[in-house]
């Protein structure tokens, strides 16, 4: 297979996913998931931009990608928060011990 | 004048409802007086719709391409379900001023009674049937909210989820009929639909057909999708007389004598709609000989009633069968308030705890007695007239035999009729005291009800004139008063009858003698009283389903990282069939 850099650039977005989606899969800590999070977003960003560009209609991607990341601050900005109250008022930052339903 | 009749008789209950929701449960007085105002000015506007019938839509709403127009059509078939349901709907709201005195929360009651009032009007006046199903759904769900009305008492609870679970077969086989309909004659209405019908294939129309066969007996309560109707009379009862007995339940007769034009010419519709009505009104009846629970022997009684008018929609009565809807609902509703009386008196449901009441509730006696008296068949009384018409088609246009059995139901009705009435109000004193016979709010609903059993027959000729002249696709016979009754006097048929229903009240009054004639044996009657085994698929059903929701509750464990875990296996499997292109 020949490598383009349009290719590279959709396996680097596949790559990245997968790093996100471990990253939730196996961290414990809040923090961590927020992070992990971060990088799932920015394996679609990566994913637009370089559909934008096959498709070439680059303006359109770019202008989505710009609102996708003011949204996605506000997603991190909101998930921080919420993990500093929770280690503030439960006082731990570990998911398992978050879990309150019985069953 | 017209549009505004039909308009308000939907929207004045609907906004009463939300009025008596507004007033607050602090002001119970304000409450009772606002539903009572709302639900007689609903009844009134009812009354007013018989001055001008119309056999085309009178209000129309345009709502685009898939929804069709939204029509509302005041034909003689709707407004005389408009009228039962809002004449009856506020005389139970006046009864309830003092059966539901003292609850706490009187506002969600009234808030639903007059939402029910508006939807069972807004579903007979549909001349849409997407907007009939919508007004089937509100309807089956004000019945469950009302049977779970008392949402403390598990009872109450499971009676409620029961019948919402049974009546949303009808309304699932109502949708897909309707968008069969729409997809092949593209239009929702049901006028279009009765012409175009003859040209319909044969196969299609058969199936819209006996799906909605399946819708009524869900809604109707036939057999065997009866089970739910007994276990809704945890229900307060006045919702039971209105919902329960004059109205709702009346909806699947309604639903097949409106669009039987449409499916008379399928093979055998007619023969099952029959057969349906034929096993209802047997089986319930012996039922109804069966209980002890003075409710459930008078719901037994409804469903076997309602038999009776689906049998009588089957061998093509549209007349006979209404007219029995009309009486039918007066006579019941009047049993059931009386019933509520004697129970809000006793504080019990029980009749074996019950007996000699007629001396210390004379008036109920007297109501209930002229309710009984509808009920056997008795002349003077509506049931009279509408049974014996219901009897002298079933011989003219049946099969003998399954008028021979429905004439042997008469009797089977005078037996458990006579029942209810001396184990309540004859006999040796139960154990219970009266504590307080009949307040002025009950003792008018009554009285009205009572007035209404012994003249309402005289409406016939008015009514078959109002159904001929605004049904152009039925085939209704014109009567009038006179020829009904000396057609009566002169069948010999009522002498049979009325011959068969003494006799059914002898079997009760010498039941001794009778038991030791015939010894029926101990398995069959538990047989009967078990209902006949019909509830073990439904209790099936819910132990699966709790049974499964046991063992899935593990899936549930609260771990972020287990629910990602199914989000990326998801998300894996959709992309699998995605490149597989299924």
């Amino acid at each position: 297979m020949e490598l383009s850099s349009l290719n590279i650039l959709f396996i680097g977005a596949a790559a990245l996913l997968g790093i996100g989606m471990y990253g939730m899969l196996v961290s414990h800590n809040l923090i961590k998931i927020v992070v992990a999070i971060q990088i799932l977003v920015k394996s679609a960003l990566l994913a637009m931009i370089s559909a934008g560009l096959a498709r070439d209609e680059i303006q359109l991607s770019q202008s989505l990608a710009l609102t996708v990341i003011v949204a996605d601050t506000i997603v991190a900005v909101i998930g921080i928060a919420l993990a500093v109250q929770v280690r503030r008022r439960i006082g731990t930052l570990d998911v398992r011990e978050l879990s309150k339903l019985k069953g | 004048m017209a549009v505004l009749c039909v308009s308000l008789c939907i929207c004045l209950p609907w906004i009463g409802s939300i009025a008596v929701w507004r007033c607050g449960n602090a002001h119970s007085k304000l409450q009772h007086s606002v539903a009572s105002v709302f639900a007689v000015a609903t009844g009134v506007m009812s009354l007013l719709l018989l001055l001008n019938p119309a056999e085309t839509p009178v209000v129309r709403i345009p709502m685009g391409d898939f929804f069709g127009e939204l029509t509302l059509v005041p034909d003689g078939l709707g407004i005389i379900l408009a009228i039962i349901a809002s004449v009856v709907g506020s005389l139970a709201v006046v009864f309830s001023i003092d059966y539901m005195h003292g609850d706490p929360q009187l506002g969600r009651y009234y808030a639903l009674i007059l939402f029910f009032i508006g939807a069972m009007s807004g579903l007979g006046l549909s001349g849409s049937m997407l907007l009939m199903f919508f007004f089937w759904e509100i309807t089956a769900f004000c019945s469950y909210a009302l049977i779970s009305f008392h949402n403390d008492d598990p009872k109450a609870v499971s009676g409620g989820v029961k019948a919402l679970i049974v009546t949303q077969f009808g309304g699932i086989g109502l949708l897909i009929g309707a968008l069969i309909i729409r997809s092949y004659t593209g239009s929702y209405q049901i006028g279009d639909f009765l012409e175009t019908a003859p040209a319909l294939e044969s196969g299609l129309l058969s199936a819209i057909g006996f799906g909605f066969l399946l819708a009524a007996m869900a809604k109707s309560a036939q057999f065997p999708l009866h089970t739910w109707l007994p276990d809704a009379m945890e229900a307060p009862t006045p919702v039971t007389a209105l919902i329960h007995a004059a109205t709702m339940v009346n909806a699947g007769v309604y639903l097949l004598a409106r669009f039987f034009p449409a499916f008379e010419a399928v093979a055998g519709w007619k023969t099952s709609v029959m057969l349906v009505g034929l096993l209802s009104a047997l089986l319930a009846a012996l039922m109804a000989t069966r209980s002890d629970d003075i409710k459930r022997a008078l719901a037994y009684s409804t469903i076997s009633q309602l038999g009776y008018m689906i049998y009588a929609v089957g061998i093509g009565g549209i007349f006979a069968s209404m007219f029995h809807l009309l009486s039918h609902a007066v006579f019941k509703a009047l049993l059931f308030l009386g019933a509520g009386a004697v129970i809000q008196a006793t504080g019990t449901r029980d009749m074996r705890r019950m007996g000699n009441l007629s001396k210390k509730m004379p008036f109920v006696h007297a109501t209930f007695m002229i309710g009984c008296f509808a009920l056997a068949g008795l002349p003077l009384a509506n049931g009279f007239f509408s049974k014996e018409l219901i009897l002298e088609f079933g011989l003219q246009r049946g099969p003998q035999w399954v008028f021979l059995c429905m004439l042997a139901g008469a009797g089977l009705t005078a037996w458990y009729t006579l029942r209810i009435y001396t184990m309540t109000f004859r006999g040796q004193s139960g154990e219970i005291h009266v504590v307080n016979p009949a307040p002025p709010a009950m003792k008018t609903s009554l009285a009205i009800l009572a007035a209404g059993v012994l003249t309402t027959w005289l409406f016939a000729a008015g009514f078959s004139a109002l159904l001929a002249d605004s049904l152009p696709y039925h085939n209704v016979h014109v009567t009038t008063n006179i020829s009904l009754i000396h057609e009566i006097i002169r069948a010999p048929l009522t002498y049979v009858a009325l011959l068969v229903i003494v006799a059914g009240g002898a079997c009760w009054q010498f039941r001794d003698r009778v038991v030791k004639k015939f010894r029926i044996p101990a398995r069959v009657t538990q047989f009967v009283e078990s209902g006949y085994g019909i509830d073990i698929p439904y209790t099936a059903v819910v132990r699966i389903t709790q049974r499964a929701s046991r063992l899935l509750r593990d899936a549930h464990s609260g771990q972020l990282n287990l629910n990602v875990a199914g989000i990326s296996a998801a998300l894996c499997i959709l992309l699998t069939l995605l490149l597989a292109g299924v």
